[in-house]
Formats: structure tokens, C-alpha cells, sequence
């Protein structure tokens, strides 16, 4: 029964984040809203490698990058909305990751962030100097048909429909055989692999299926934004941020990014319109070492072990 | 066409800068060594000291060179501190070394703004007696700056090079670099080992600060920049070795010299990030690690 009631009350909360827009709200809020979908799809995806697989990847930034060019080049020179062709962006990304994950997911730690950071960085080098992704220019995109009002409301929408779609994906991974095995390597890549887990292969998997979102959202995402460059599609910081997103909520459980991604960007958001952007970022820099000390597994894990003690206590 | 002249003052260009990244990067490799922490805010201290620097020359005409010896022992005490007070709490988490690269970012973001909130965002430049001025050797031209900063550089590694071979309590750093739980098997106090090494750590990565400072401008959110090139000198030339850490600079400088002649200017970075990929791929230990 209890199980029944979670349910319920995520479809409620969903039906009514689907419906704020009917009720005509300011357009900050629904573009902070809108960004914060996005930063939990991205964070979710994240996720499926550096959580449950325990590979930090710090170049997530590559794949939201491809994603976004993709359905902005065959949208300028072919007219083919970005929704339609947001899945050959998502596509074009993981043969992407599938690439680079082969030679580099044999690295292990801090080297794999390594890797995965220079690669991001080598990848914003390439868009920047080559011809039809605009160089240094950046690309315009044409805008909606509709007023801003509705425009923002479509891509709230979208957002939000992609965000349900990847946490609904991460739970049923989280659940599934892939899932275990994932866990499996994080835990001990070698036992994993004397116990007859083909630990490559799902890596690979798990490090394909972490780009594919990122690069759907990326195609959305230049659509909304209108004109793409590559230091802002391609920046490093959103790699990053992603990262700590994930680490701060509690990765390795679909319910972390959530909480992580969440509080993040509506701090990062509202402290910096309120109080001016550098105290903002000292107020939030305080928070970051405030959880790394106190609670040094994320807060989810925290959470759940302040949860477990209790039920102990009232069980006594 | 390319002279054989432009290819030898890039590369000598390459070589003191890259001497300069070792010393910074000297530390961040001890740091990720001996404590297993990846300190990533360990550059945002070196453009603290380089602002320290700048203040201390424009308010009372302090040279540079005179004022490491109020900004050296300063910076290793706030290290000190920094452990004692954030680091020391997570030593003992399940995966130090995630826990510390997030603890670290956080500091990196709260000394950038307050940097900001201090000397705001615009670029500062030292100007010294000697800035600009150069001298040459058969035709090519050092600039002193440069000069200076290697020197300056070079001697705080050898410094720390001699600190670890030839005084005790270096050899309890490497001993517990080398063996953590064995150095406390016999007597050797972690807690006060690793205290000391993040102290030296800031404080080579102030002297590289100041080295920096002396060449190029510098701002509050510059330390990122810094910090990547500290992963690829330390990846090279292996974590924790002083002498691998000088080469592995070197290396990055000479290479970064060559293809800045050779080729053109915004693909540099590209052909060192390629090259790192490379080195991480055949051999992760990093080229001089024995």
C-alpha cells in the first residue's frame, strides 16, 4: 500500500508541474523552473555512469554540446524542427561516448575524471575552429512562431516531459539486472569481473546510455536559448557543476540528483537575482564545504541513515 | 616559413614557462600523493598570493622577490589551517578523494568571489622596475621577468626536493606517501605529516603564484585555467614525485612552445590535451614514476 501512496503522490506532483502553465505564471519562474528540469535530466544521466557505476565523467558537457549543434545545423540548413531531430543529436552522442569510452573506461579515479575533462575541453576546441558549426561566431537559431509567453510554456513542457522520461529510465535501471552489475563495479571492479561480469561491456553501456539524454536535452536546450557558441555549450562548468550536483544530493540513488540538482540551481538562481551573483556564490561555496564535512555521503544517504536510526530507536 | 630561430625562442619561452607550472603543480602532486586529497583549490591560493604581491608592491613599493618572504610563511599557515580546520574532518570518509575534490571546489569557489568581492573582476598587471625589460643571449631575447620567475621557481623545487630527501620530517612525508598505515605503525604522526604538506603545498603554490605574476596578468577567476594545467603536469610526470614533477612542466612547456610556433595559436591546447589523453591511456603511472 505504501508503495501505491508514493506513486500517487508523485502523479499529483507531476500533473500540477504540468499544468502551472495554464495558470499564467511569470515567465522567471517558469524559466527557473525550466532550468532546473533540465539541470535533474542532466544530473539523472549523469548519474547511470558516475553514480551507480562509480566513474566520475566530467565531460557530460561534450555530449549536451553535440546534441544541441546537431539539431541546430539541421535546423538552419534543413528547416527540421529540433524536436524532431533531437534524437540524431542524442544518437550522434553516444557514438561519441562509445568512442572515447572505449579506450578510456579503462582508466580508473580521478584519471577517468581527467580524461573526460580534457576531452570535453578538446571537443569545444574543435567546434570552435571548424567552419559549418559557425567558429567562433556561433549559430543563430530561428525563433517560435508564437509569442514568449507560449514559447517558454512549450519548452517548460518539454522539459519537463524529458526530465519524467530520464528519472523514470534511471529507476527502471536502478531496478533492472544492468543495474546490479553497474553497482557491482562501483563496489569492486575485480570480484565483478571474477564473477563473470562482462564488466566492459557494461560500462560502455552505462557510459552510452549517460549520453544519449544529455544529448536530446542539448538539442532541446539550443532551441530555447536561440544562439549557441561554443563556451556556453561546451562549458566546462556545466561538467562540472553537474558532477556536484550529483555528489551533494547523493549519487548512486535516482532520488539524489533530484534533491541535488533541485536545491542547487534554486539557490544558484534565486540568491543571485536577490543579493547580487559574488555573495551568492560565497553563500553558496559555504554550503558546498558545510555538506562535504557534515555530511560527507550526500545528503540523500543522509537522510536515509537519519531515517534507518529511527525506525531502529522507535523499534526499541 | 619558420625560422630555426623563432622554434628556439619558443621553445626556451615554453621551457621557463613550464618551469613555473612545476612549481606550482609541485605541490598539488604532493598534496594528491601523501593525503590523497586533489586539492582543487589549490591555484585559487597561488592567484591569492599574486594579489598579495601586487598590493604589497603598489601600496609600499615591496618588490615581489622581498615580499615571498612575508607571503611564503603566510600561505603556509592558512594551509595549515585549512587542514586542521576542513581537511582533517574528512580524512577519515569512505572516498577521500571524491569527498575532497568536492570540499576543495567549494573553497575554490569561496576564495574566487571573495577575491572578486575584493579586487573585483579586471585584470592586474606587477609592473616592477624590470618589467619589459629583456636581454639577449646569441640572438635570442629573455625577457628578466621570465628569468626571474624560473629561477624563482627551479629554487622552490629544489627546495622541496631537498626538504623530502634530507631532513626527517620530509622523510616522514614520503614514508607515509609511500605506506600510510606502516608510517603509523611506527610512530610517525599523520595527522601532523599532512598538516605540514598541505602548509608547503599553498606555499609552493604561492611562489608559483608570484612567478606567474610576474609574466602575465592576472584575475580572480584565472585559477581555473591554472588548475588544468596542474592536472596534465602532475599526470605526466607522476603523482607525488618532485623530479617527475619538474619534467612533467618542462614537458608541457616545451610543448606547448613547439606547437605554438609551428601551428596556429588556437589549436594549442588541443594538441596538449590530445597528448595527455595519450600519456593517461599507455601509461597512467605518468612517464616518471619508477
Amino acid at each position: 500500500m505504501k508503495i501505491n501512496k508514493n506513486i500517487l503522490i508523485s502523479i499529483l506532483m507531476i500533473f500540477i508541474l504540468g499544468v502551472i502553465p495554464l495558470a499564467k505564471p511569470p515567465i522567471y519562474l517558469m524559466t527557473l523552473f525550466l532550468t532546473m528540469f533540465m539541470y535533474i535530466a542532466l544530473c539523472e544521466s549523469w548519474n547511470l555512469i558516475g553514480g551507480y557505476t562509480g566513474y566520475l565523467s566530467f565531460g557530460h558537457a561534450a555530449f549536451f554540446g553535440v546534441g544541441g549543434y546537431t539539431t541546430a545545423i539541421l535546423m538552419i540548413n534543413y528547416g527540421l524542427s529540433p524536436f524532431l531531430t533531437a534524437g540524431i543529436g542524442g544518437i550522434l552522442a553516444v557514438i561519441l561516448a562509445l568512442i572515447v569510452g572505449y579506450p578510456c573506461l579503462r582508466l580508473k579515479g580521478p584519471y577517468f575524471a581527467v580524461v573526460t575533462l580534457c576531452f570535453a575541453w578538446v571537443i569545444q576546441i574543435v567546434f570552435l575552429n571548424l567552419n559549418f558549426t559557425g567558429g567562433n561566431v556561433g549559430l543563430w537559431l530561428p525563433l517560435m512562431k508564437h509569442d514568449i509567453f507560449v514559447t517558454r510554456a512549450i519548452f517548460y513542457e518539454a522539459m519537463l516531459i524529458l526530465m519524467i522520461i530520464v528519472v523514470l529510465f534511471t529507476i527502471h535501471i536502478e531496478r533492472s539486472k544492468l543495474g546490479a552489475g553497474l553497482r557491482a563495479i562501483r563496489e569492486d571492479e575485480d570480484v565483478a569481473q571474477t564473477l563473470g561480469i562482462n564488466t566492459t561491456k557494461l560500462k560502455l553501456i552505462a557510459f552510452g546510455l549517460s549520453a544519449f539524454f544529455p544529448g536530446i536535452i542539448g538539442g532541446i536546450y539550443s532551441y530555447y536559448i536561440t544562439f549557441i557558441h561554443p563556451s556556453s555549450m561546451f562549458d566546462p562548468t556545466l561538467s562540472i557543476i553537474l558532477v556536484l550536483m550529483a555528489l551533494f544530493g547523493g549519487r548512486g540513488t535516482w532520488q539524489g540528483p533530484i534533491i541535488g540538482a533541485g536545491t542547487i540551481t534554486i539557490i544558484n538562481e534565486l540568491l543571485t537575482s536577490f543579493i547580487g551573483a559574488e555573495i551568492a556564490r560565497i553563500i553558496y561555496a559555504l554550503l558546498f564545504i558545510g555538506v562535504v564535512v557534515f555530511m560527507p555521503t550526500g545528503i540523500m544517504a543522509s537522510i536515509k541513515g537519519f531515517m534507518k536510526k529511527r525506525k531502529k530507536a522507535s523499534k526499541n | 616559413m619558420i625560422s630555426q630561430g623563432l622554434i628556439i625562442q619558443s621553445l626556451i619561452s615554453g621551457i621557463l614557462m613550464g618551469g613555473i607550472y612545476a612549481a606550482m603543480g609541485v605541490g598539488f602532486s604532493l598534496t594528491w600523493g601523501v593525503m590523497k586529497v586533489i586539492n582543487l583549490s589549490h591555484c585559487a591560493f597561488g592567484v591569492v598570493s599574486a594579489y598579495i604581491g601586487y598590493w604589497l608592491l603598489k601600496n609600499f613599493g615591496v618588490d615581489p622577490l622581498l615580499s615571498l618572504i612575508v607571503i611564503v610563511p603566510m600561505l603556509f599557515v592558512i594551509g595549515a589551517g585549512v587542514y586542521e580546520l576542513l581537511i582533517k574532518r574528512i580524512q577519515h570518509s569512505k572516498d577521500i578523494t571524491v569527498s575532497s575534490m568536492l570540499l576543495c571546489f567549494g573553497l575554490g569557489i569561496l576564495i574566487e568571489n571573495l577575491m572578486l568581492y575584493a579586487w573585483s573582476a579586471s585584470p592586474r598587471v606587477m609592473n616592477t622596475r624590470y618589467t619589459g625589460e629583456s636581454f639577449f643571449v646569441g640572438g635570442i631575447s629573455l625577457s628578466i621577468p621570465s628569468v626571474i620567475g624560473f629561477i624563482l621557481a627551479m629554487s622552490c623545487l629544489a627546495a622541496i626536493y631537498f626538504f623530502l630527501h634530507k631532513t626527517y620530517t620530509g622523510k616522514a612525508v614520503q614514508a607515509v606517501w609511500q605506506e600510510r598505515e606502516g608510517s603509523a605503525l611506527v610512530g610517525i604522526n599523520i595527522d601532523r605529516v599532512s598538516m605540514i604538506t598541505f602548509g608547503l603545498a599553498i606555499a609552493s603554490a604561492g611562489v608559483g603564484g608570484v612567478c606567474m605574476a610576474f609574466m602575465y596578468s592576472f584575475y580572480p577567476s584565472l585559477h581555473n585555467v591554472w588548475l588544468l594545467f596542474m592536472f596534465l603536469v602532475v599526470i605526466v610526470g607522476g603523482v607525488g614525485s618532485v623530479v617527475g614533477t619538474a619534467a612533467g612542466g618542462l614537458i608541457l612547456g616545451i610543448v606547448m612552445g613547439l606547437s605554438g610556433a609551428l601551428i596556429s595559436y588556437q589549436w594549442v591546447n588541443a594538441i596538449v590535451f590530445v597528448l595527455l589523453i595519450i600519456i593517461l591511456l599507455i601509461k597512467p603511472q605518468g612517464l616518471f614514476k619508477v
